[in-house]
């Protein structure tokens, strides 16, 4: 409310009567607009490195071959029972369980939920997470209770002198 | 005046895309499916520059 001069005109020149609020209203709608576009750009760069990661993905490392890892020897193995591992490298955890005499399946066990690990139960045949009780099915990977969508990526093992190696982590069949 | 709510309108419609594309980004990348991620990501950026484009045209019609 001010005059060409930037001065405040007397008559307006108080405590009560110098709010102007003509244009409150489509400031208010411009305002939200704005808001709006920059929530796009928010959204625009928040995608970005998502596409990165996914161009990465897409350029030669597409099923990828790692050396080869040995788990355990059968020897320490009983039937039904697990043991953890780490594989493809040192920081992703994951699950051997022997189900058969001849039998091994492995998963990376970070819960597809919240990344909890998982364990097997061998009284319950299940593996489950204990953070919000998902549940998965050990022959699949694939969540049978609780909150988790995506199956385990499931390892492909192979049995080799008497023990068990760690082959390759299996692309999803989605 | 009457006011024109078009503009407000499409800017929310454009972020409710938003939320469902970068939604669908996430899922994809975890299924792998990267060419999904990509596609997702350029609509996204797309949607943008749209966004822009509402708020220049829209901005001083109708008011008060
Ligand atoms: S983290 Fe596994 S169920 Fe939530």
């Amino acid at each position: 409310m001010t005059n060409k001069n930037g001065k405040i005109p007397e008559k307006d020149d108080n405590y009560t009567n110098n709010i102007n609020r003509n244009n409150d209203r489509s400031l208010d709608r411009r305002g939200f607009m704005k808001t709006l576009a920059g929530a796009a750009g928010v959204f625009a760069v928040a995608s970005l490195p998502w596409g990165t990661l996914a161009a990465k993905e897409l350029m030669g490392l597409a099923d990828k071959e790692y050396p080869h890892k040995k788990i355990v020897d059968i020897k320490d193995i009983a039937v039904g029972e697990s043991v953890e591992f780490h594989f493809p490298s040192d920081h992703d955890s994951a699950v051997l369980i022997r189900l058969e005499e001849n039998k091994y399946v492995a998963y990376q066990n970070a819960c597809t939920h919240l990344r909890c690990p998982v364990y097997w139960v061998k009284e319950q045949k299940e593996m489950v997470c204990p953070c919000h009780h998902g549940k998965f099915d050990v022959n699949t990977g694939a969540p049978t209770a609780g909150p988790p969508r995506r199956p385990l990526p499931e390892i492909v093992v192979h049995q080799e002198d008497e023990a068990i190696f760690a082959v390759r982590v299996k692309r999803y069949e989605a | 005046m009457k006011r024109s709510y078009l503009g407000v309108i499409i800017l929310c419609l454009i972020l409710a895309m938003n939320i469902v594309f970068t939604q669908l980004i996430v899922h994809q990348y975890y299924h792998e499916n990267y060419q999904n991620v990509l596609i997702y990501m350029g609509i996204n950026i797309i949607l943008f520059p749209i966004a822009i484009l509402v708020y220049k045209k829209e901005k001083n019609k109708g008011g008060s």
